[in-house]
Protein backbone atom coordinates (compact mmCIF):
# COMPACT_ATOMS: atom_id res chain seq x y z
CA UNK A 1 0.00 0.00 0.00
CA UNK A 2 2.74 2.79 0.68
CA UNK A 3 4.08 2.26 -2.59
CA UNK A 4 1.18 2.99 -3.92
CA UNK A 5 0.73 5.97 -2.11
CA UNK A 6 4.44 6.80 -2.86
CA UNK A 7 2.80 7.04 -6.39
CA UNK A 8 0.35 9.18 -5.59
CA UNK A 9 2.17 11.46 -3.92
CA UNK A 10 5.20 11.42 -7.41
CA UNK A 11 2.03 11.81 -9.41
CA UNK A 12 0.07 14.56 -7.50
CA UNK A 13 3.66 16.50 -7.02
CA UNK A 14 3.96 16.17 -10.97
CA UNK A 15 0.31 16.92 -12.07
CA UNK A 16 0.73 20.43 -9.75
CA UNK A 17 3.72 21.42 -10.50
CA UNK A 18 3.24 24.87 -10.65
CA UNK A 19 0.95 25.31 -8.21
CA UNK A 20 3.13 23.58 -5.83
CA UNK A 21 5.92 25.66 -6.82
CA UNK A 22 4.36 29.37 -6.89
CA UNK A 23 4.36 29.62 -3.07
CA UNK A 24 7.31 28.01 -1.00
CA UNK A 25 5.00 27.37 2.02
CA UNK A 26 2.74 25.08 -0.54
CA UNK A 27 5.86 23.00 -1.59
CA UNK A 28 6.87 23.09 2.48
CA UNK A 29 3.35 21.69 3.83
CA UNK A 30 3.18 19.43 1.00
CA UNK A 31 6.48 17.83 1.59
CA UNK A 32 6.10 17.80 5.25
CA UNK A 33 2.59 16.01 5.73
CA UNK A 34 4.12 13.55 2.86
CA UNK A 35 7.11 12.93 4.93
CA UNK A 36 4.71 12.35 8.11
CA UNK A 37 2.05 9.98 6.28
CA UNK A 38 5.04 7.95 4.70
CA UNK A 39 6.79 7.31 7.69
CA UNK A 40 3.55 6.73 9.53
CA UNK A 41 3.25 3.99 6.43
CA UNK A 42 6.61 2.86 6.92
CA UNK A 43 6.70 2.05 10.46
CA UNK A 44 3.33 0.35 10.28
CA UNK A 45 4.25 -1.88 7.49
CA UNK A 46 7.71 -2.59 9.09
CA UNK A 47 5.51 -3.53 12.16
CA UNK A 48 1.79 -3.88 11.42
CA UNK A 49 1.01 -5.80 15.03
CA UNK A 50 2.58 -2.74 16.99
CA UNK A 51 -0.10 -1.84 20.23
CA UNK A 52 -2.62 0.76 18.95
CA UNK A 53 -3.13 4.02 20.99
CA UNK A 54 -6.24 2.74 22.61
CA UNK A 55 -4.52 -0.78 23.62
CA UNK A 56 -1.65 1.36 25.12
CA UNK A 57 -4.05 3.47 27.38
CA UNK A 58 -5.62 0.68 28.14
CA UNK A 59 -2.59 -1.06 29.52
CA UNK A 60 -1.49 1.93 31.19
CA UNK A 61 -4.74 2.93 32.47
CA UNK A 62 -5.61 -0.25 34.06
CA UNK B 1 -20.30 38.37 -0.06
CA UNK B 2 -21.44 35.06 -2.41
CA UNK B 3 -24.09 33.06 -0.17
CA UNK B 4 -23.01 29.55 -0.90
CA UNK B 5 -24.52 27.79 1.95
CA UNK B 6 -27.53 28.52 3.90
CA UNK B 7 -28.54 27.85 7.77
CA UNK B 8 -30.86 25.17 6.83
CA UNK B 9 -28.11 23.38 5.42
CA UNK B 10 -26.24 23.51 8.73
CA UNK B 11 -28.80 22.52 10.34
CA UNK B 12 -29.81 18.99 7.98
CA UNK B 13 -26.09 18.69 8.00
CA UNK B 14 -25.78 18.98 11.83
CA UNK B 15 -28.17 16.28 11.99
CA UNK B 16 -27.11 14.30 9.45
CA UNK B 17 -23.91 13.40 11.09
CA UNK B 18 -24.60 12.43 14.49
CA UNK B 19 -26.98 10.02 13.22
CA UNK B 20 -24.46 7.26 13.56
CA UNK B 21 -23.18 8.05 16.90
CA UNK B 22 -27.01 8.17 18.07
CA UNK B 23 -27.53 5.27 16.83
CA UNK B 24 -24.46 3.11 17.41
CA UNK B 25 -22.85 5.13 20.61
CA UNK B 26 -25.48 6.87 23.02
CA UNK B 27 -27.53 3.73 23.76
CA UNK B 28 -24.91 1.56 24.89
CA UNK B 29 -23.05 4.30 26.38
CA UNK B 30 -25.58 5.60 28.45
CA UNK B 31 -27.15 1.90 29.05
CA UNK B 32 -23.78 0.93 30.66
CA UNK B 33 -23.69 4.20 33.20
CA UNK B 34 -27.40 4.84 33.61
CA UNK B 35 -28.82 1.53 33.49
CA UNK B 36 -32.77 1.70 32.58
CA UNK B 37 -32.78 5.07 33.72
CA UNK B 38 -30.59 5.85 30.80
CA UNK B 39 -33.26 7.25 28.33
CA UNK B 40 -33.45 10.80 30.84
CA UNK B 41 -29.74 11.20 30.19
CA UNK B 42 -30.97 13.03 26.57
CA UNK B 43 -33.69 15.51 28.82
CA UNK B 44 -30.24 16.66 31.22
CA UNK B 45 -28.06 17.43 27.88
CA UNK B 46 -30.72 19.88 27.24
CA UNK B 47 -28.52 21.89 29.90
CA UNK B 48 -25.61 21.70 27.73
CA UNK B 49 -27.15 21.40 23.98
CA UNK B 50 -29.24 24.65 24.50
CA UNK B 51 -26.90 26.70 25.94
CA UNK B 52 -24.18 26.10 22.93
CA UNK B 53 -26.74 27.04 20.53
CA UNK B 54 -27.38 30.36 22.10
CA UNK B 55 -23.89 30.51 21.83
CA UNK B 56 -23.64 29.32 18.43
CA UNK B 57 -26.73 31.78 17.30
CA UNK B 58 -25.46 34.78 19.16
CA UNK B 59 -21.95 34.40 17.41
CA UNK B 60 -23.09 34.20 13.90
CA UNK B 61 -25.59 37.21 15.05
CA UNK B 62 -22.59 39.05 16.80
CA UNK B 63 -20.16 38.57 13.60
CA UNK B 64 -22.25 38.80 10.64
CA UNK B 65 -19.74 36.96 7.36
CA UNK B 66 -17.35 36.02 9.85
CA UNK B 67 -15.84 32.46 9.98
CA UNK B 68 -14.69 30.63 13.56
CA UNK B 69 -11.11 31.59 12.66
CA UNK B 70 -11.84 35.21 11.58
CA UNK B 71 -14.39 35.63 14.95
CA UNK B 72 -11.53 34.59 16.81
CA UNK B 73 -8.82 36.73 15.21
CA UNK B 74 -11.18 39.31 16.38
CA UNK B 75 -11.60 38.38 19.91
CA UNK B 76 -8.04 36.89 20.65
CA UNK B 77 -5.52 38.34 18.43
CA UNK B 78 -3.13 36.22 15.46
CA UNK B 79 -0.81 34.10 18.01
CA UNK B 80 -3.46 32.93 20.51
CA UNK B 81 -6.17 32.54 16.87
CA UNK B 82 -3.75 29.83 15.44
CA UNK B 83 -2.79 28.19 18.36
CA UNK B 84 -6.48 26.65 19.03
CA UNK B 85 -7.14 26.60 15.19
CA UNK B 86 -3.61 24.38 15.15
CA UNK B 87 -5.70 22.61 18.31
CA UNK B 88 -8.82 21.94 16.54
CA UNK B 89 -6.81 20.51 13.44
CA UNK B 90 -5.46 17.99 15.80
CA UNK B 91 -8.76 16.92 17.60
CA UNK B 92 -10.56 16.97 13.60
CA UNK B 93 -7.96 14.72 12.46
CA UNK B 94 -7.77 12.20 15.44
CA UNK B 95 -11.91 12.68 15.11
CA UNK B 96 -11.76 11.81 11.04
CA UNK B 97 -9.20 8.74 12.25
CA UNK B 98 -11.75 7.72 14.91
CA UNK B 99 -14.67 8.25 12.30
CA UNK B 100 -13.37 6.17 9.61
CA UNK B 101 -12.07 3.34 11.96
CA UNK B 102 -16.02 2.93 13.44
CA UNK B 103 -17.32 2.73 9.10
CA UNK B 104 -14.96 0.28 8.07
CA UNK B 105 -15.66 -2.07 11.49
CA UNK B 106 -19.53 -1.36 11.66
CA UNK B 107 -19.27 -2.51 8.07
CA UNK B 108 -17.47 -5.52 8.97
CA UNK B 109 -19.84 -6.05 11.74
CA UNK B 110 -22.94 -5.75 10.16
CA UNK B 111 -22.80 -6.58 6.35
CA UNK B 112 -19.05 -7.74 5.37
CA UNK B 113 -17.91 -10.00 7.89
CA UNK B 114 -15.44 -11.55 5.87
CA UNK B 115 -13.72 -8.29 4.29
CA UNK B 116 -10.61 -6.66 5.39
CA UNK B 117 -10.40 -3.69 6.57
CA UNK B 118 -8.34 -2.15 3.68
CA UNK B 119 -10.77 -2.51 1.21
CA UNK B 120 -13.57 -0.39 2.66
CA UNK B 121 -10.63 2.08 3.18
CA UNK B 122 -9.91 2.27 -0.29
CA UNK B 123 -13.03 2.00 -1.10
CA UNK B 124 -13.82 5.26 1.29
CA UNK B 125 -11.06 7.14 0.59
CA UNK B 126 -12.64 7.19 -3.63
CA UNK B 127 -15.66 7.66 -2.62
CA UNK B 128 -14.94 10.86 -0.80
CA UNK B 129 -12.31 12.14 -2.98
CA UNK B 130 -14.86 11.69 -5.88
CA UNK B 131 -17.55 13.86 -3.66
CA UNK B 132 -15.06 16.26 -2.18
CA UNK B 133 -14.19 17.17 -6.15
CA UNK B 134 -17.28 18.14 -6.79
CA UNK B 135 -17.25 21.21 -4.13
CA UNK B 136 -18.75 21.65 -0.80
CA UNK B 137 -22.25 21.90 -2.04
CA UNK B 138 -22.51 18.17 -3.14
CA UNK B 139 -22.40 17.17 0.30
CA UNK B 140 -24.53 19.36 1.62
CA UNK B 141 -27.23 19.52 -0.85
CA UNK B 142 -26.71 15.37 -0.42
CA UNK B 143 -28.29 15.55 3.78
CA UNK B 144 -30.61 18.47 2.45
CA UNK B 145 -32.70 15.25 -0.25
CA UNK B 146 -32.18 12.64 1.96
CA UNK B 147 -32.78 13.54 5.45
CA UNK B 148 -36.40 13.97 5.46
CA UNK B 149 -36.61 10.08 3.74
CA UNK B 150 -34.18 9.24 6.86
CA UNK B 151 -36.53 10.86 9.39
CA UNK B 152 -39.66 9.37 7.94
CA UNK B 153 -37.63 5.65 8.61
CA UNK B 154 -37.00 6.85 12.07
CA UNK B 155 -40.63 7.55 12.75
CA UNK B 156 -41.99 4.18 11.47
CA UNK B 157 -39.27 2.58 13.32
CA UNK B 158 -40.27 4.67 16.68
CA UNK B 159 -43.94 3.65 15.99
CA UNK B 160 -43.53 -0.10 15.26
CA UNK B 161 -41.36 -0.46 18.27
CA UNK B 162 -43.80 1.35 20.42
CA UNK B 163 -45.57 -2.63 20.99
CA UNK B 164 -42.45 -4.18 21.73
CA UNK B 165 -41.16 -1.98 24.74
CA UNK B 166 -41.35 -3.97 27.47
CA UNK B 167 -42.12 -1.74 30.67
CA UNK B 168 -40.46 -3.44 32.87
CA UNK B 169 -37.27 -2.54 31.46
CA UNK B 170 -37.98 1.07 31.76
CA UNK B 171 -39.65 1.74 34.77
CA UNK B 172 -39.55 2.35 38.03
CA UNK B 173 -37.07 5.52 37.49
CA UNK B 174 -35.43 5.63 41.14
CA UNK B 175 -33.97 9.32 42.29
CA UNK B 176 -31.35 7.14 43.00
CA UNK B 177 -30.40 6.73 39.77
CA UNK B 178 -30.66 10.31 38.54
CA UNK B 179 -27.24 11.36 39.87
CA UNK B 180 -26.44 8.98 36.91
CA UNK B 181 -28.32 9.65 34.37
CA UNK B 182 -27.28 13.34 34.42
CA UNK B 183 -23.35 11.99 34.68
CA UNK B 184 -24.37 10.09 31.36
CA UNK B 185 -25.49 12.96 29.69
CA UNK B 186 -22.08 13.92 28.83
CA UNK B 187 -22.23 10.89 26.00
CA UNK B 188 -24.89 12.80 24.59
CA UNK B 189 -23.47 16.47 25.07
CA UNK B 190 -20.85 15.31 23.08
CA UNK B 191 -22.68 14.54 20.13
CA UNK B 192 -24.77 17.07 20.54
CA UNK B 193 -21.88 19.31 20.73
CA UNK B 194 -21.68 19.18 16.85
CA UNK B 195 -23.47 22.44 16.41
CA UNK B 196 -20.52 24.33 16.44
CA UNK B 197 -19.34 23.03 12.57
CA UNK B 198 -22.06 26.00 11.83
CA UNK B 199 -19.16 28.38 13.19
CA UNK B 200 -17.14 26.18 10.68
CA UNK B 201 -19.35 27.50 7.80
CA UNK B 202 -20.28 30.49 8.89
CA UNK B 203 -18.44 32.94 6.18
CA UNK B 204 -20.44 31.20 3.65
CA UNK B 205 -24.11 32.38 4.69
CA UNK B 206 -23.54 35.97 3.35
CA UNK B 207 -23.38 39.18 5.30
CA UNK B 208 -26.71 39.07 7.11
CA UNK B 209 -29.45 35.96 8.20
CA UNK B 210 -32.55 35.99 9.82
CA UNK B 211 -33.92 35.09 12.93
CA UNK B 212 -35.90 32.06 10.70
CA UNK B 213 -32.84 31.25 9.80
CA UNK B 214 -31.28 30.79 12.90
CA UNK B 215 -34.48 29.12 14.11
CA UNK B 216 -33.49 26.41 11.58
CA UNK B 217 -30.78 25.53 14.24
CA UNK B 218 -33.07 25.71 17.15
CA UNK B 219 -35.04 23.08 15.33
CA UNK B 220 -32.17 20.71 14.18
CA UNK B 221 -31.39 20.93 17.84
CA UNK B 222 -35.07 19.89 19.09
CA UNK B 223 -34.67 17.01 16.21
CA UNK B 224 -31.30 15.89 17.73
CA UNK B 225 -32.64 15.47 21.02
CA UNK B 226 -35.91 13.48 19.81
CA UNK B 227 -34.02 11.34 18.26
CA UNK B 228 -31.70 10.95 21.33
CA UNK B 229 -34.83 10.49 23.04
CA UNK B 230 -36.26 7.73 21.69
CA UNK B 231 -33.88 6.39 19.64
CA UNK B 232 -32.51 5.09 23.85
CA UNK B 233 -35.73 4.68 24.63
CA UNK B 234 -36.39 2.25 22.46
CA UNK B 235 -33.38 0.26 22.56
CA UNK B 236 -33.40 -0.16 26.45
CA UNK B 237 -37.24 -0.94 25.99
CA UNK B 238 -36.84 -3.51 23.38
CA UNK B 239 -33.21 -4.67 24.85
CA UNK B 240 -33.04 -4.28 27.97
CA UNK B 241 -30.65 -2.18 29.78
CA UNK B 242 -27.82 -4.92 31.01
CA UNK B 243 -27.66 -6.37 27.14
CA UNK B 244 -27.91 -2.67 25.75
CA UNK B 245 -24.82 -1.68 27.33
CA UNK B 246 -22.10 -5.15 26.14
CA UNK B 247 -23.69 -5.15 22.78
CA UNK B 248 -21.39 -3.12 19.75
CA UNK B 249 -24.48 -1.55 17.87
CA UNK B 250 -28.03 -2.12 20.31
CA UNK B 251 -30.18 -0.33 17.82
CA UNK B 252 -29.20 -2.73 14.95
CA UNK B 253 -30.57 -5.18 17.76
CA UNK B 254 -33.50 -3.13 18.65
CA UNK B 255 -34.64 -3.18 15.01
CA UNK B 256 -34.32 -6.79 14.09
CA UNK B 257 -37.61 -7.56 16.06
CA UNK B 258 -39.40 -5.07 14.29
CA UNK B 259 -41.55 -5.25 11.33
CA UNK B 260 -44.38 -2.73 10.00
CA UNK B 261 -47.71 -4.47 9.63
CA UNK B 262 -46.15 -8.16 8.90
CA UNK B 263 -45.77 -6.33 5.57
CA UNK B 264 -41.64 -5.05 5.58
CA UNK B 265 -39.78 -6.81 8.05
CA UNK B 266 -35.39 -6.42 8.42
CA UNK B 267 -35.46 -2.81 8.96
CA UNK B 268 -31.88 -3.04 10.29
CA UNK B 269 -30.49 -3.23 6.95
CA UNK B 270 -32.23 0.53 6.61
CA UNK B 271 -30.42 1.00 10.13
CA UNK B 272 -27.01 0.23 9.05
CA UNK B 273 -27.35 2.13 5.98
CA UNK B 274 -28.31 5.43 7.48
CA UNK B 275 -25.54 4.52 10.04
CA UNK B 276 -22.98 4.34 6.47
CA UNK B 277 -24.57 6.73 4.98
CA UNK B 278 -24.07 9.59 8.03
CA UNK B 279 -20.70 8.31 8.85
CA UNK B 280 -19.56 8.97 5.19
CA UNK B 281 -21.02 12.62 5.59
CA UNK B 282 -19.48 12.89 8.09
CA UNK B 283 -16.12 11.93 6.73
CA UNK B 284 -16.55 14.25 4.05
CA UNK B 285 -17.52 17.34 6.20
CA UNK B 286 -14.28 16.53 8.13
CA UNK B 287 -11.73 16.57 5.70
CA UNK B 288 -13.67 20.04 4.21
CA UNK B 289 -12.66 21.44 8.05
CA UNK B 290 -9.81 19.83 8.32
CA UNK B 291 -8.17 21.35 4.72
CA UNK B 292 -9.57 24.81 5.75
CA UNK B 293 -8.08 24.61 8.76
CA UNK B 294 -4.96 24.31 6.97
CA UNK B 295 -5.74 27.20 4.64
CA UNK B 296 -6.59 29.54 8.04
CA UNK B 297 -3.36 28.14 9.90
CA UNK B 298 -0.80 28.66 7.02
CA UNK B 299 -2.54 31.54 4.74
CA UNK B 300 -2.58 29.02 1.83
CA UNK B 301 -4.08 30.08 -1.72
CA UNK B 302 -4.54 26.45 -2.79
CA UNK B 303 -6.02 23.93 -0.84
CA UNK B 304 -6.28 21.02 -3.67
CA UNK B 305 -2.76 20.19 -2.61
CA UNK B 306 -3.34 18.65 0.89
CA UNK B 307 -6.33 16.24 0.10
CA UNK B 308 -2.76 13.88 -0.85
CA UNK B 309 -0.48 13.65 1.84
CA UNK B 310 -3.83 14.06 4.65
CA UNK B 311 -5.55 10.94 2.49
CA UNK B 312 -2.17 8.76 3.81
CA UNK B 313 -1.48 10.29 7.00
CA UNK B 314 -5.44 9.37 8.29
CA UNK B 315 -4.77 5.88 6.74
CA UNK B 316 -2.08 4.94 8.58
CA UNK B 317 -3.59 6.62 11.47
CA UNK B 318 -7.05 4.51 11.43
CA UNK B 319 -4.62 1.40 12.14
CA UNK B 320 -2.92 3.51 14.53
CA UNK B 321 -6.08 4.27 16.73
CA UNK B 322 -7.53 1.56 17.30
CA UNK B 323 -8.16 -2.66 15.74
CA UNK B 324 -10.66 -3.69 17.92
CA UNK B 325 -14.94 -2.65 18.81
CA UNK B 326 -13.42 -2.78 22.53
CA UNK B 327 -10.64 -0.93 21.68
CA UNK B 328 -12.54 2.10 19.97
CA UNK B 329 -15.32 2.00 22.84
CA UNK B 330 -12.68 2.26 25.34
CA UNK B 331 -11.20 5.38 23.40
CA UNK B 332 -14.08 6.99 22.78
CA UNK B 333 -15.71 7.07 26.09
CA UNK B 334 -12.18 7.91 27.81
CA UNK B 335 -11.01 10.62 25.85
CA UNK B 336 -12.78 11.34 22.71
CA UNK B 337 -16.11 12.26 24.50
CA UNK B 338 -13.63 14.47 26.69
CA UNK B 339 -11.73 16.10 23.89
CA UNK B 340 -15.35 16.97 22.54
CA UNK B 341 -16.25 19.02 26.04
CA UNK B 342 -13.29 20.91 25.31
CA UNK B 343 -13.16 21.78 21.48
CA UNK B 344 -16.87 21.79 21.20
CA UNK B 345 -18.16 24.19 24.65
CA UNK B 346 -15.26 25.20 26.22
CA UNK B 347 -13.41 27.41 23.46
CA UNK B 348 -16.56 28.51 22.57
CA UNK B 349 -17.69 29.94 25.60
CA UNK B 350 -13.84 31.15 25.91
CA UNK B 351 -14.90 33.35 22.81
CA UNK B 352 -18.11 34.69 24.23
CA UNK B 353 -16.39 35.44 27.36
CA UNK B 354 -13.63 37.36 26.03
CA UNK B 355 -16.03 39.11 23.17
CA UNK B 356 -17.76 40.56 25.93
CA UNK B 357 -15.30 42.73 26.95
CA UNK B 358 -15.02 43.96 23.65
CA UNK B 359 -18.73 44.28 22.99
CA UNK B 360 -18.55 47.78 22.50
CA UNK B 361 -16.22 48.36 19.86
CA UNK B 362 -17.28 44.82 17.81
CA UNK B 363 -20.59 46.41 17.54
CA UNK B 364 -19.07 49.66 16.15
CA UNK B 365 -17.25 47.52 13.31
CA UNK B 366 -20.66 45.67 12.59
Amino acid sequence: MIYIFLAFLVLIMIKKKNQLLSAKRNLILFLILSCIGLSMGFIYELNPNMPTIAQTLINYMK
Amino acid sequence: MNKELSLRQISYIYVFISLSSIVRQIPSALAAEAGRSAYISPLWSIVAIVPLTFIVVGLIKLFPGLNLYEIMLQVFGTLLTKIMILAYLLWFILLLATKINIYTQTLQFTLMPQTRNNFFLITLIFLVAHVLQRGLKTVFRFSEFTLGIILFAFIIIFICSINKIREDYLLPVSTFYLVDTARAAVNVVAVGGNIIIALFFSDKLGISTTKMQRGRLWISVGIFLFLTFFTTLSTIGINGASLTAILPFPFYNTVKGISFFDIFERFEVVVTLISMLSDFIAICILFIIIIRCFEWLFNLKEKGLLYGPLIIIVFYLTYYISSTQFEFEFLYRNVIIYLNIVFQYFIPMLIVLFSLFQINKIKKQY
